[in-house]
């Protein structure tokens, strides 16, 4: 542009102030423009304070409700193990309080049933009778609660299972009641599993005992499976027994259910309670399968190896 | 085999429990062995009968001693201690017969030298059976020391 201009002294004078005119004036702006941004920055900087104060403010309380928290884990532990203990002398106070005068009662039930049954009358017979099933029935009561509040306190530390035989002690333990039911038990090879054998033999036990006393018209037939799913076992206990309806399927596992009278099926209520505090405390899930006259499929899920349960 | 031909042998049962002293009294009048059963209700009576103290001066020195653990005024785990540290009594077996399960006191009994530890059973029918096995085991199958 400025080549394109004719060159004259007197303007080219006053183009050079216009000039340096321009450049004030653009310097001026410049340092304008500097003000503003360092007020910008001043202003930044300030804000930037706040905020790390703000930080510092939040990170005390963070602080603090970490400590607060805590001191709440503290209490809640020392809570627990007020609980747990509480609940080992309960185990304590049902296995001898308790047990010691219901020795009496059945004893002496007992004795009278031997010396006297048949001589007195009818009534005699018949009192003593409901004394010795409500006795007995109240000893099963007594031992089932003290294994159901064994479990987390007694229980043995986990090591490598061979569920062959885990299942080999369960059968062994049940061989009165499968030959009075001539129940049919059936197996497919069991893989080893990782866990407490006298607790799992219990687990069996108890779903192959209910398995039998469930039973419809024909023979219990009971098949045993277990497969790997990753690292976790999944075992099953499945029989063609009388079923479970579905409204009762979420209540099974509670303490205390029963779903039938004595007369029908006897039992506690709390076999199934008992399966599940012991696969909870092997990290497990127990879940059931069943419909009305189909039969019922119990299944538990446990650690396969020592891998698993910790990782 | 027979420790006693035809005398009839001596049991002391130490036992505060009236309705166990019956039953084992009820268990003993089963029995084929001629006993005569002596009753004393706690460890204090127990001690003043094995050394023939005060009431006690004409009873005769046990063959056997069945001791319950849980006593008023001395429990039978002292009077175990005190008998297996005197000289004259330490020979006369002590069968602890207890309600207890505890792992601690089936250890402390042996610790003691106990002769055997049995836990009582909830079932009247297995009472008779320990009873009569414990008969024939301490009175006729064992060779005891000489009174």
């Amino acid at each position: 542009m400025i080549s394109e201009k004719k060159i004259n002294p007197e303007s080219m004078e006053s183009t050079e102030k216009q000039n340096l005119e321009d450049t004030q004036r653009a310097v001026l702006n410049i340092l304008d423009d500097f003000n503003t941004e360092k007020v910008r920055l001043e202003q930044t900087q300030r804000a930037l304070l706040n905020i790390l104060d703000d930080l510092n403010q939040s990170k005390e309380e963070l602080m603090k409700a970490h400590d607060v928290l805590e001191l709440r884990v503290k209490e809640r532990t020392a809570e627990l193990a007020r609980s747990n203990a509480e609940l080992e002398q309960f185990a304590y106070i049902a296995s001898h309080d308790l047990q010691e005068p219901l020795r009496m009662v059945s004893s002496y039930v007992q004795l009278l049933t031997k010396r006297y049954k048949g001589k007195l009358d009818q009534d005699a017979d018949d009192f003593i009778g409901f004394a010795s099933e409500g006795a007995l029935r109240m000893q099963r009561l007594i031992n089932d609660l003290l294994a159901y509040s064994r479990v987390g306190t007694r229980g043995k530390s986990f090591e490598e299972v061979d569920l062959e035989s885990v299942l080999a002690q369960a059968l062994e333990n049940l061989h009165l009641a499968i030959r009075e039911k001539k129940a049919v038990i059936t197996h497919d090879p069991l893989p080893k599993a990782y866990g407490d054998s006298g607790q799992l033999t219990q687990v069996f036990q108890n779903l192959i005992d209910n398995a039998i006393k469930f039973s419809s018209d024909k023979a219990p037939e009971v098949q045993i499976s277990a497969k790997l799913e990753g690292n976790e076992c999944v075992c099953s206990v499945k029989d063609n027994g009388i079923g479970i309806a579905p409204e009762f399927l979420n209540k099974l596992f509670l303490l205390f259910q029963r779903l039938h009278t004595r007369k029908e099926y006897p039992g506690t209520g709390l076999g199934l309670a008992i399966c599940k505090r012991i696969v909870e405390r092997h990290g497990g899930r127990i879940w059931v399968e069943s419909q009305p006259g189909e039969g019922s499929s119990f299944y538990f899920r446990i650690p396969a190896s020592q891998r698993s349960y910790y990782g | 085999m027979d420790n006693f031909p035809g005398k009839a042998i001596d049991i002391l049962l130490v036992e505060d429990n009236p309705g166990d002293v019956r039953l084992a009294q009820e268990a003993l009048k089963e029995s084929k062995i001629k006993n005569q059963l002596f009753i004393v209700e706690d460890g204090v009576e127990a001690m003043a009968f094995l050394r023939r103290q005060g009431n006690y001066n004409n009873v005769p020195r046990p063959d056997l001693i069945l001791l319950d653990l849980n006593l008023p005024r001395k429990s039978g785990r002292e009077v175990l201690a005190e008998v297996k540290q005197d000289e004259d009594l330490k020979r006369i077996p002590v069968v602890v017969l207890t309600v207890s399960r505890a792992e601690e006191d089936i250890l402390k009994c042996y610790n003691n030298y106990a002769n055997c530890y049995i836990t009582k059973p909830l079932d009247f029918n297995q009472f008779m059976e320990i009873t009569k096995s414990i008969e024939e085991f301490w009175l006729t199958i064992v060779k005891l020391p000489p009174k």
